[in-house]
Formats: C-alpha cells, structure tokens, sequence
C-alpha cells in the first residue's frame, strides 16, 4: 500500500492506517516536539496534541506537500502553541548552567547527551529558533512565519543561541577538568 | 581588531565575514578555533537523531483518538469481508467475541438444533450447512492459560465461520438467489447457541439479552418460513 493509500485511509478513520503513520512518524515528531519543550512529561503531552490536530486535519490534507512536512510543520505549531499556553506556570525553569557537567562515555552517544542537555538549558526563546534552524532546518522567513517574528529577530536569537551553546559545552579557558568532573567541549 | 565575540562568532556560521573579521580570522588562532568549533557544533545540532516516543505512547494515543472519534477500528469482520453483515449480528459477534463466553462457560452444542429440525422435516441438516468444526462446546474448567487462549481462539473462530455462513446465505438471498432455509436455520441456530452461552457470562447484561433476542427471532421466522414451506418444498 502506498502512503498516498494510508493516508486516505486515516483519513476515513481506518485506525490500522493510523497505526501506520503513527509507526512511520512518530519518533519524527516527537524528537521535535521534544526538543521544543524541553521536557519529556510536557512533550508527550505535546506530541499527543500534534497527533490529534494532525489526524482531524487529515481529510484537508492535499498532498500539496510532502506528509512528513505538513505532518511536521503541524508538530511545531503544536508544540509552540502549547508551551505558550503553559508559559506562566512552567515548572522547569532554572537558572542556566555556566557548564554542563557530563560523565564520560563514548562517541556519539555522549555528544548527543550534552547536546540535548544543553539545548534543554537554553533560555526560552532562544531553543526555539535554535531547534527550529539548526536541528530542524528550517529558514529565518520560516521560523519567523512559525514564531511570529521578524526574521532579522529570528536571525539575532539563532546567533546569541549558539554562542550561549557555545559556553555552555565548553570549560572557561578550555580547561577539561573542573572539581574532578570532566566537562567535555565540542 | 580585538577577538570576536560569540555571537559574532555564531553568525559566520552562515554567513561571509567582514572583510575586517576576515582578516582578524586569518590572523588569530582562537577565533578561528572557536569558529570552526562553532560550525561542528551546528553540523552536529543537524545530525541529531529522532527520539523514540515513551512507551505506552499509541495505546494512549489511540484511546484519545477513539474517544474523539477520530479512528474506527474496521473489526474482524471487516477483514474477513463480512463489512456487509447486518449491523446487529456484527454487534452480537463483537460482544459475544469478547466475552468468550462460549469458550469459557458454556456447553452447548448445535446438536440439539438439528435433532429439532430433523423431527421437524424429517431430514437431517445438510453437513455443509453447518460450518465444519461449528460448535459452540464448553469444554472443563481449562487447566492454563494457554488452553483457555486456545479454547477461546476457537470459539472465537467457530462463531465467524457460523457467522460467514449466514452471510453467505443473507448474501444470496439479496441477490435473488435461492436460500435452502434449512441451511439458515441452522446456521442461525449456532448463532443463538454461541449468543446463550455469552448470555450464561453475562445473565443480567442487557445489550447481550437483546442480542440474544433479536438472533432467536431471527431464527423463529426462519422456522416459521420453513413450515409454511413445508408443503411445497421438495
């Protein structure tokens, strides 16, 4: 069957097409929506939503787009939309770590480790332009379209994003022990 | 020029330098140390892997979407291509199914619905009205749960093929074609019989008894046809 044939049927709430797309996408949206919200309770929450909004959608969905797209774009406006919502009575927030202190391991496991711990650190607004550039690919016209903004906003977020990943991932004067914790710099 | 600061740094990433910072870079090893560092750092933030949903993750999913109607499961019958079955038999095999009833309970058998309609006709039911293996038995207390998986897959199984039956019959009764209604009657009667032993499960369950109901006046007029026939038959 194809995935033009799946989607139909999801459409006309066939739950085994569901499944599939579910099985087919859903560790796609929910990396996103993770990363956006910084927070695994808060993103399964979030990730639930995107499903729903996506599967009522369904029957206006043309194929005008590729589906991961359209599927994706609808995950983040998800996500945006709820983590405003809970803007007021976040819970996680905490003040920035200088450093990221990790244990040593190996390889990519380690780096995507410190990657998503620092991400999850970053101020606010500037994970999301981070997560939504870097990580998702998205263009400044396309975050600024998503987030509301200028893209020249867009733009100065990403920049002081980077530099504040940038601090966080590496020791003050490139030094790599700190108190017998290895910080490990990219 | 004094070092370039991060957030300079961060923006040529993505774009060309000043001519001035393209200077400082080519001059300073910091800088361009921690540039290049930068770039590793956002071809990294690309590469990151998708993440897998927590477990438990569809089934939550899944009864939300129910609830807001958004899925319907297509059902056995369905699959089976039985989708055309008249509602309130599907109804009466998806919560006799569930119960399992037949298989766990009960001890019934079709057997007494042939002796009835043999004292009836005078001729016994024709073997293939019957599907084969098409009894509804209750067998002793299972001695696992594995036998009892077993036991309730074939009663689970016994009913569809009785239930494919009386579609098939329905089937070629909307089609004009002729119907033995002895063949109905006892394909309907091991409905019945699978329908009483999910009632013995559930005696007080009202949507069961309805069920139950609806089948065994199926099956009356069923009979009612065959006597009226009776004359005229052979």
């Amino acid at each position: 069957m194809t995935e033009a044939e799946i989607i139909q049927k999801a459409a006309d709430g066939d739950a085994r097409a569901v499944r599939a797309l579910y099985d087919r996408y859903a560790p796609r949206v929910y990396a996103v929506v993770r990363r956006i919200a910084g927070d695994d309770e808060l993103a399964q929450d979030y990730a639930q939503e995107a499903w729903i909004r996506a599967i009522r959608a369904l029957p206006s969905f043309r194929g005008d787009a590729r589906f991961s797209t359209w599927l994706h774009r609808i995950a983040v406006n998800a996500a945006l939309q709820a983590l405003r919502k809970a803007e007021t009575r976040r819970r996680r927030e905490g003040p920035v770590p200088e450093q990221v202190p990790v244990a040593p391991a190996s390889g990519d496991a380690l780096l995507q480790r410190k990657l998503e711990g620092a991400l999850d650190r970053l101020p606010e607004g500037m994970r999301r332009v981070l997560i939504l550039h870097d990580v998702e690919g998205y263009t400044h016209d396309e975050i600024g379209d998503v987030l509301g903004v200028a893209p020249g906003t867009s733009k100065s977020q990403l920049f002081k994003a980077r530099a504040k990943m940038r601090e966080m991932l590496t020791p003050l004067g490139g030094t790599t022990k700190d108190e017998g914790v290895e910080v490990w710099g990219i | 020029m004094g070092h370039l600061n991060g957030e300079a740094l961060a923006r040529l990433v993505d774009e060309a330098p000043e001519p001035a910072e393209r200077d400082h870079l080519a001059s300073c090893d910091a800088c361009a140390a921690e540039l290049d560092a930068l770039r590793a750092q956002t071809d990294n933030l690309g590469s990151l892997p998708e993440l897998l949903p927590p477990q438990g993750d569809w089934q939550v999913l899944e009864a939300r979407l129910r609830s807001e109607g958004l899925i319907k499961d297509p059902g056995l019958f369905a699959r089976l291509g039985l989708a055309e079955t008249p509602t309130w038999m599907r109804a009466a095999a998806a919560a006799v199914l569930f119960l399992g009833g037949a298989a766990l309970g009960a001890t019934v058998t079709s057997r007494g619905a042939q002796s009835r309609l043999a004292a009836l006709e005078g001729d016994p039911i024709p073997e293939a009205s019957v599907p084969s293996r098409a009894r509804v038995q209750g067998p002793a207390k299972p001695a696992s749960v594995d036998e009892a998986a077993a036991t309730l897959h074939q009663a689970e199984q016994n009913y569809v093929n009785a239930l494919a039956r009386y579609r098939e019959l329905v089937a070629d009764r909307d089609q004009g074609r002729e119907t033995d209604p002895r063949s109905r009657f006892a394909a309907l009667e091991y409905l019945v019989a699978a329908s009483q032993a999910a009632v013995r499960q559930a005696p007080t369950d009202p949507f069961l008894n309805g069920l139950l109901a609806s089948t065994l006046a199926e099956r009356q007029a069923t009979l009612r046809r065959i006597s009226t026939q009776q004359g005229n038959w052979f």
